[in-house]
């Protein structure tokens, strides 16, 4: 490690250790019984993660991500090929896309409970639904842009329409299928949220509805809003863990961006 | 049809669609016998055609009139026995220098261990060594159509196609690229249609120079220039100055201008 790490770890954190501050010293000025406050907040954290509620709880909710995710990517990513290499699936397809996108996720928790019951699969239908879009909208925007000269020099070489599409279509658009990826983990984790709406809500239930399960609890059953606090950052935590390990990922995937 | 004529554009005509109904006419009436082991130059002024021509006899593009025939048979489309050397050189970003130069070899059901060879062979040629796990990206532009014209040398194409292959390159580049690529030829003989809009370039690589018309694109006038370097021997030279500076070279890329010039003085009346 060298001379200028720790300052440069320093100056990467100063923005949330300000923010951490202003919300302890407002919090001090202005105390109310509810207001969570960083030891508070802290105190809560260290219950739940002794209890082993909290650990149990993402890790329930991160299977449900992963599996939601990896539906919408293996339905997402060929379909978005498809689309932007076959103008007549485009022209059927994207008008579907384009009118369900701005329906939220949590609008579909009905369809969900009604077709899968409640539980995982629903939740990961929900998951799926939300991590779709961004796949396959930026899928096909990433086919788009592949370089055209780039497809003249390939039909020139005499390679055929299948070679083009793994060889040349696909890296070309890797890029920005991986822009789509990266988004579509973050909503995915998003969505989580509502989609363990899905799980159903059970007082004292522990972590196993999920950490999306525990915030609805402690909201409308236990009212401890610490705790909800507490399952706020550790969603943006896992969040940010997430996209780093994904970006490494497709750095390792593209060894020629960079 | 003589039988050394490799690639035969006869009475080819090009229109395209313009906005409102209106059309543009690219080629008219153009015919052009190629022979084997021909170095034919197009040059042109600008929106002449002359890309549209070689599209054509690459198959991206098809004729509206007329027909585009290598070794007898009708073009149909495109293929790898006429390979393309692009302006912006194509090379796959993705792809190394080595797997660049592969690609269209493994199209083409070449055995790996010749393949090897062939790929080490141009490699050597194109003064790559070294670059061979490069990706393109960290060549410069020089190097990276070096690749490009290795790529489409490696894959022995019955004529090589190549748009304007020098004219996204700097000035000295360009001069060392024209210089390899003299001494390319001379090593592996091929038949090759180049476009430019450079005289001196033209008349540097030429055996026979076509000069075009403005819109619609016809043929002014083919200059022979493989004749006066063989009977100057230009080849003696190593360097494209030096070869510039012969009275033969002047008086020819003077001819080739003033031709072009004369179309500038009747587009402009």
């Amino acid at each position: 490690m060298s001379a200028a790490a720790p300052g440069r770890m320093l100056r990467s954190v100063a923005v949330p250790l300000l923010l951490i501050a202003i919300w302890y010293a407002w919090t001090t000025a202005h105390p109310t019984v509810r207001t969570p406050t960083p030891p508070k907040v802290v105190n809560a954290a260290i219950e739940m993660i002794a209890s082993g509620d909290l650990p149990y709880g993402v890790l329930q909710s991160l299977g449900r991500v992963f599996g939601g995710f990896a539906v919408a990517a293996l339905i997402g990513v060929p379909l978005g090929l498809a689309m932007g290499t076959v103008r007549a699936v485009e022209r059927n397809v994207d008008p579907l896309v384009e009118s369900f996108r701005p329906i939220a996720a949590i609008a579909i928790l009905p369809l969900a409970i009604l077709w899968l019951g409640t539980g995982t699969s629903a939740a990961v239908m929900i998951v799926a639904y939300a991590a779709f879009f961004p796949i396959v909208v930026n899928t096909v925007a990433g086919v788009k842009r592949v370089d055209a000269t780039l497809l003249r020099a390939a039909a020139t070489m005499g390679i055929d329409r299948l070679t083009v599409m793994r060889t040349v279509i696909v890296p070309g658009a890797l890029p920005s299928i991986g822009v789509g990826l990266r988004i579509a983990l973050g909503v995915a984790w998003t969505a989580i949220i509502a989609a363990e709406l899905a799980v159903g809500a059970k007082a004292g239930g522990g972590g196993s509805g999920g950490v999306g399960q525990m915030m609805f609890v402690f909201y409308a059953y236990s009212i401890e809003l610490n705790r909800i606090v507490v399952c706020m950052i550790a969603v943006g935590v896992v969040a940010f863990l997430l996209d780093r390990v994904l970006r490494v990922v497709l750095r390792r995937l593209m060894p020629w961006t960079h | 049809m003589s039988a050394d004529t490799k690639l035969r554009l006869a009475g080819v005509g090009k229109r395209f669609a313009l906005k409102d109904k209106a059309e543009a006419v690219a080629v008219q009436d153009f015919s052009l016998d190629i022979r084997q082991g021909e170095f034919l130059v197009i040059v042109g002024p600008s929106g002449c055609g002359k890309t549209t021509c070689l599209r054509m006899a690459a198959g991206l593009e098809f004729p509206g009139t007329g027909i585009v025939r290598v070794g007898g048979k009708t073009v149909t489309g495109p293929g790898p026995d006429r390979s393309v050397v692009f302006q912006q050189f194509a090379l796959f970003p993705w792809k190394t220098v080595a797997q660049n130069i592969d690609f269209g070899l493994r199209s083409i059901g070449i055995p790996a261990a010749e393949r090897a060879r062939r790929i080490a062979h141009y490699i050597e040629l194109m003064n790559l060594q070294g670059y061979e796990s490069a990706f393109p990206h960290q060549l410069s532009g020089g190097m990276q159509q070096r690749v490009a014209i290795a790529r489409s040398y490696v894959l022995d194409p019955a004529v090589l196609l190549m748009d304007e292959p020098f004219g996204a390159l700097d000035a000295q580049t360009r001069t060392v690229m024209q210089e390899e690529l003299i001494k390319l030829s001379r090593v592996n003989p091929r038949t090759v249609l180049f476009i430019t809009h450079a005289v001196e370039e033209a008349v540097y690589l030429a055996d026979r120079v076509v000069v075009m018309t403005r819109r619609p694109g016809r043929i002014k006038e083919i200059v022979d220039v493989g004749s006066v370097r063989r009977a100057e021997n230009w080849d003696r030279h190593d360097r494209v100055e030096e070869v510039m500076d012969q009275a033969s070279f002047v008086h020819l890329r003077t001819r080739i201008w003033r031709l072009l010039r004369e179309q500038q003085a009747e587009h402009e009346h």
